[in-house]
C-alpha cells in the first residue's frame, strides 16, 4: 500500500547505467562465493537425482532396504538443500546479475532468450517433481513403479535444466563471433564436452558428498555404539554410565539399543563405500573427456586456451590436476584401509596401485617451466631446459608426460575399484568393520573434490578474462557494448 | 517335414525327395537343425546371434549386386557407382542397402556381444565360442573399413590414406606394413586393388571360415542363455539337479562344466519357438535396412581429387572413438603407446577375455572384476564417440 503511490515516480524517474562497481566484496569475493555454491548445490542435485534412481531401481530389483533407505536420505537431503540452493540462485540472479551486472545480464538473456525461458520451465517442474517425491514417499511405496518414475523424471529435467545452462555458460567462452542464433547457441562446439563433462562430474560429486556426509554419520554410529555397548555390561543401579546409555539410547532395551546402533554403522559404512565407488568410478572417466573439452577451446577459443596452458592459469591447472590425483590417492587408500579392516584379499593389488598413483600424481604436478607464465621464461631468456640453464621442464610437459600420468591415474583407480567390488561380491567385507580413521578419508575426498570443482571453475572464468562473453562484451564494458553511441561534444567534432 | 509332403505333392514328388534323402541323409539334417533344445528364458536376447548370421548373408547378396557394376580401378570405380547410383533402376537402394546394412550388423553384433558378456556366456566350456566371436567382430570391423575405401570419391580416398597410415606408427614393422597395403608409400591403384582383394576375398573367406567353427561350437555344447535359466527351485538343489542331468535334451548336458550349469531347467524347441522369435527380430532388422536403404541411401561425393588441400576426411561413427583418441593423442610415439598399444591391447583382452575371467560365478554382478572394466570401456567408447562426433559434425 505504501509502495504503489511510489510506482509512477519510480516509472517516471530516468534511470542511467551506473558503472558496476569494482570493489573487491561486490565484484569479486561476493560473486565467487556466491557462485561457488550456488554451483556446488545444484551439481549435487543433479548428481544426486540419478543416484536416486539407481538406488531406487536396485531397490525394487533386490527388495534391498538398504537402497531405499539410502533413496530416501538421498531425496530428503535433496529437498533441503533445494530451499537453500533456490534462494542462493534468486540472489545471485538479483543482486548480482539484474542489481550490478544488469546491463550485461539483459543483453545475455536477450541473446539466450530461449534457453533461458527453457531453464526456469525446467526449474519449476523440478520443484513440482521433487517436491511431490519428498512429501509422498512413504504413500508411494505401494507405487513403487510411481514413484521410480517420477525419480527418472526429476533425473531428467535436472539434467535438461543443466543442458541449458551449459548452452550459455559455453556461449559465453566460445560465442563463435557472437552468433546470436539460439541453434547456433545449442550447436556450440563445447557445449556437448562441458554437457557431458558435467554430467559425469555431477555423478562423482554426488557420490562424494555422500561418501563424505556418510563417514560423519558413521563416526557418530560408532561413538553411540560404543556408549550402547556400555549400557549391555552388567547394569549397575543408578549409575552415570547407565543414565548417559539411556539419554542416547532413548527408552530402548540395551540389547536393542545395540542392535540398532550396529545397523546404523553398516548401513553408514555401506553407504560411504557405494558413495566412494560412484566419486572414483566417475571421476576416472574425466581426463579423456576434460581434455576434448580443452580441445574444443583450443579450437574455438585459442587465447583463453593459451592461458590456460601456457599463462598464469597454467599454475592453477596444476593445482588442479594435482588435486584429481589426490583424490585417486584418497580413494585408493581408503579402498585399502577398507579391505584391510575386513581383512579381505586383495590389499597388496591396493598398494601397488597407491604407489604407481602417487608417481603418475608427482609427475603431472611436475611444472613445466620455472616461471610464472610461458612469455616471462622466453622473455627472460630462459626458454630452453633447465640443464641448459634455461626455465623450461621438459618432464613437466602436458604432451606425453601429463597424458601419460593421467592415463596411468585412469586405469589405477580402475583397477583399485574392481578389486575392492571384487572382495565385495566374494562376500569378505563386513560392513560396519571400518576404521575411525578411514572414514577421515572420505571426508578428505569430498573436500578435494570440492576444491577440484572450485579450481576448475576459477581456470575456466578467469580464461576469458576480461571478458564475460569471451572476446564480445565485457563487465566493465557493458554500457559501451550496449549503451547507445555517446552524444559528441563540439570539442570532439573540432579537437 | 515328411508328413509335410504326404497330403498335397505327387507321388512323384516324394518319390523324388525319398531318392534324395537315402543319399543326403538331409531329412535327419533338418531334424537336427530344428528340434534342438534351448533354453526357455530370454529368447528374444538370444535372436541377436541369428540376426547377425542374417544380416551377413544379406551383405554377401548385396555385395554381389554391386559386384555386376563395380570396377576396382582407380579411374573408374567412381564413375561405375555413379552410374549405379544414377542410372540403374535399383542400384542406389542396393547400395543403400549395403551400407546400412552394414551398420545394423555392427549394432546387432555389438549387442550380441554384449549380451554374451553380461550372461557370462563364454566361459567354460564355451571358451572358443566367444574367441571365434571377437574375431567375426573384427572381421566385420575390417570389412566396413575397407569398404569403405573402395567407391573412391573424396571420403574413400581419405579413408585410404588415413587408414593405410596407421600401421606406419608401429615401430620396425610399420613401414613396411604400409607399403605392403598401399603397393608404394603413397595411395594409388594398387591399394585399390589390394583392399579391394580384402574386401570381397580375405576377410569374407576369414568370415565364413569362422562362422562355420562357430556355429558348430554352438550346436556343439548348446545354447547357455544366462544364469536366469539355471535355479533350482525344490529343497533339495543336487537332486533336481540330478534329475535334470537324466532328463536332459540333446544337446543338453553340456559337457566340461560345473553341474548345476550343465542343463537349464527349462528348455523349449529351437523349431518353432526359438525360431519364429528369430524370425521376427530379423525381417524387422531387414525392414529397417530396407527403408533406409531406399530414403537416406549411401552417399557418394565428388571424385577422389588426391591434389585437393580442403578436404576434411571424416571416419565413419564406428571409428569415432578411435578418431578421437587419435586426435587427443598428438604425437607419433603417443600414438603407438596411447592408441595402438592400448587398442591392441584392448582388442587382445576382449578376444583373451574367458581365459582372463576365470571365476566360476555367472551373475554380472558377482563379477566386478570383468563387468566394470567392461562398464569403463563400453562409457568410453560411447564418450568417445559422441565428443569425437560433436568435433567433426558439430553436434
Amino acid at each position: 500500500v505504501i509502495a504503489v503511490p511510489a510506482f509512477p515516480l519510480l516509472a517516471a524517474s530516468t534511470v542511467t547505467p551506473q558503472p558496476v562497481p569494482t570493489n573487491l566484496f561486490s565484484n569479486s569475493a561476493a560473486v565467487a562465493i556466491i557462485a561457488l555454491v550456488h554451483v556446488q548445490i545444484a551439481t549435487f542435485l543433479t548428481g544426486s537425482s540419478f543416484l536416486v534412481v539407481v538406488s531406487e531401481s536396485i531397490s525394487m530389483a533386490r527388495g534391498d532396504e538398504r537402497h531405499e533407505r539410502l533413496g530416501h536420505t538421498l531425496v530428503k537431503g535433496m529437498a533441503f538443500l533445494f530451499g537453500f540452493g533456490s534462494a542462493l540462485a534468486i540472489l545471485w540472479v538479483l543482486w548480482i546479475l539484474l542489481g550490478m551486472w544488469g546491463t550485461f545480464f539483459i543483453a545475455l538473456t536477450r541473446i539466450t532468450f530461449w534457453v533461458f525461458i527453457f531453464e526456469a520451465a525446467m526449474f519449476a517442474v523440478e520443484i513440482g517433481l521433487l517436491y511431490t517425491v519428498y512429501a509422498n514417499w512413504e504413500r508411494l511405496r505401494a507405487y513403487r513403479p510411481v514413484r521410480l518414475g517420477l525419480l527418472v523424471l526429476l533425473a531428467v529435467t535436472l539434467w535438461w535444466q543443466q543442458f541449458f545452462i551449459d548452452v550459455i555458460a559455453s556461449y559465453m567462452l566460445t560465442p563463435n563471433g557472437g552468433d546470436t542464433n539460439q541453434l547456433a547457441q545449442i550447436l556450440n562446439p563445447t557445449n556437448l564436452p562441458l554437457t557431458v563433462h558435467r554430467t559425469v562430474g555431477n555423478i562423482a560429486w554426488a557420490g562424494a558428498i555422500l561418501a563424505g556426509i556418510s563417514a560423519v554419520r558413521y563416526l557418530r554410529a560408532r561413538r553411540r555404539e560404543g556408549r550402547s555397548v556400555r549400557v549391555s555390561d552388567p547394569p549397575r543401579a543408578r549409575s552415570v554410565g547407565a543414565m548417559s546409555a539411556t539419554w542416547f539410547t532413548g527408552s530402548q532395551p540395551a540389547a536393542a539399543a545395540h542392535a540398532s546402533a550396529a545397523s546404523e554403522t553398516a548401513f553408514w559404512d555401506w553407504a560411504g563405500v557405494w558413495g566412494a565407488v560412484w566419486a572414483i568410478s566417475a571421476t576416472m572417466l574425466q581426463p579423456w573427456i576434460g581434455y576434448s573439452y580443452a580441445k574444443e577451446i583450443q579450437l574455438h577459443a585459442y587465447p583463453a586456451w593459451y592461458r590456460m596452458m601456457f599463462g598464469d592459469l597454467s599454475n592453477v591447472f596444476l593445482v588442479q590436476i594435482t588435486l584429481l590425483g589426490l583424490i585417486f590417492i584418497l580413494g585408493t587408500v581408503f579402498f585399502w584401509r577398507r579391505m584391510r579392516a575386513s581383512e579381505t584379499r586383495g590389499t597388496r593389488t591396493q598398494v601397488l596401485m597407491l604407489v604407481v598413483l602417487v608417481l603418475a600424481t608427482l609427475l603431472a604436478a611436475t611444472p613445466a617451466r620455472f616461471a610464472n607464465t610461458y612469455a616471462e621464461a622466453v622473455a627472460s631468456g630462459g626458454d630452453r631446459p633447465w640443464w641448459d640453464g634455461g626455465l623450461m621442464n621438459p618432464i613437466g610437459t602436458m604432451i606425453p608426460n601429463k597424458i601419460i600420468a593421467l592415463i596411468a591415474m585412469m586405469l589405477c583407480a580402475l583397477v583399485s575399484v574392481t578389486s575392492l567390488l571384487r572382495a565385495h561380491s566374494r562376500g569378505e567385507l563386513r560392513w560396519g568393520d571400518a576404521t575411525r580413521r578411514s572414514q577421515w578419508l572420505l571426508v578428505g575426498l569430498t573436500l578435494t573434490t570440492s576444491a577440484m570443482m572450485i579450481t576448475m571453475g576459477v581456470i575456466r572464468e578467469h580464461s576469458r578474462q576480461p571478458f564475460v562473453v569471451n572476446g564480445e562484451i565485457t563487465i566493465q564494458g557493458q554500457h559501451i557494448v550496449n549503451a547507445p553511441p555517446p552524444v559528441n561534444t563540439p570539442d570532439e567534432n573540432n579537437p | 517335414v515328411l508328413r509335410l509332403f504326404n497330403r498335397p505333392v505327387s507321388r512323384r514328388a516324394r518319390a523324388t525327395y525319398r531318392w534324395f534323402d537315402e543319399r543326403t541323409n538331409s531329412t535327419e539334417l533338418i531334424h537336427k537343425g530344428l528340434y534342438e533344445a534351448v533354453p526357455e528364458k530370454g529368447g528374444w536376447a538370444y535372436t541377436l546371434g541369428s540376426a547377425t548370421l542374417v544380416l551377413i548373408l544379406l551383405q554377401l547378396f548385396t555385395g554381389i549386386f554391386l559386384l555386376l557394376v563395380y570396377t576396382p580401378s582407380f579411374a573408374e570405380a567412381w564413375p561405375a557407382l555413379k552410374y549405379l547410383q544414377g542410372s540403374d533402376r535399383f542400384g542406389s537402394w542396393v547400395r543403400g542397402m549395403h551400407l546400412w546394412g552394414a551398420y545394423v550388423l555392427i549394432v546387432v553384433i555389438g549387442l550380441h556381444m554384449l549380451r554374451t558378456f553380461l550372461s557370462a556366456s563364454y566361459k567354460r566350456p564355451r571358451e572358443l565360442n566367444w574367441v571365434t566371436g571377437a574375431l567375426l567382430f573384427f572381421l566385420v570391423l575390417g570389412l566396413a573399413i575397407t569398404g569403405a575405401m573402395l567407391p573412391m570419391d573424396q571420403a574413400a580416398y581419405w579413408t585410404m590414406v588415413v587408414v593405410t597410415n596407421i600401421p606406419h606408427y608401429i615401430p620396425f614393422i610399420g613401414d613396411g606394413i604400409r607399403h605392403l597395403w598401399r603397393g608404394s608409400d603413397f595411395v594409388g591403384q594398387v591399394s585399390l586393388t589390394r583392399t579391394f582383394a580384402i574386401h570381397i576375398w580375405v576377410l569374407p573367406f576369414l568370415l565364413f571360415s569362422f562362422i562355420g567353427a562357430h556355429l558348430y561350437l554352438l550346436r556343439r555344447h548348446g545354447e547357455f542363455g544366462s544364469w536366469v535359466n539355471y535355479g533350482t527351485v525344490s529343497g533339495d538343489p543336487e537332486k533336481e539337479l540330478g534329475e535334470r542331468l537324466v532328463g536332459a535334451e540333446p544337446p543338453y548336458p553340456t559337457r566340461r562344466i560345473e553341474r548345476r550349469w550343465a542343463v537349464p531347467r527349462k528348455t523349449v524347441d529351437f523349431f518353432p519357438d526359438q525360431l519364429f522369435k528369430d524370425t521376427v527380430i530379423s525381417v524387422l532388422l531387414i525392414a529397417i535396412i530396407f527403408v533406409f536403404g531406399f530414403v537416406v541411401g549411401a552417399p557418394l561425393s565428388e571424385q577422389a581429387n588426391p591434389a585437393t588441400l580442403s578436404y576434411v576426411p571424416t571416419p565413419e561413427w564406428f571409428y569415432l572413438p578411435l578418431d578421437q583418441l587419435l586426435v587427443l593423442s598428438p604425437q607419433t610415439y603417443l600414438i603407438f603407446t596411447g592408441v595402438i598399444v592400448l587398442v591392441g591391447l584392448g582388442a587382445l583382452a576382449m578376444i583373451f577375455l574367458p581365459f582372463l575371467d576365470r571365476s566360476r560365478e555367472r551373475a554380472p554382478l558377482r563379477r566386478p572384476e570383468v563387468l566394470l572394466p567392461g562398464l569403463f570401456l563400453a562409457t568410453m567408447l560411447v564418450l568417445l564417440t559422441v565428443l569425437g562426433a560433436n568435433r567433426l559434425y558439430g553436434l
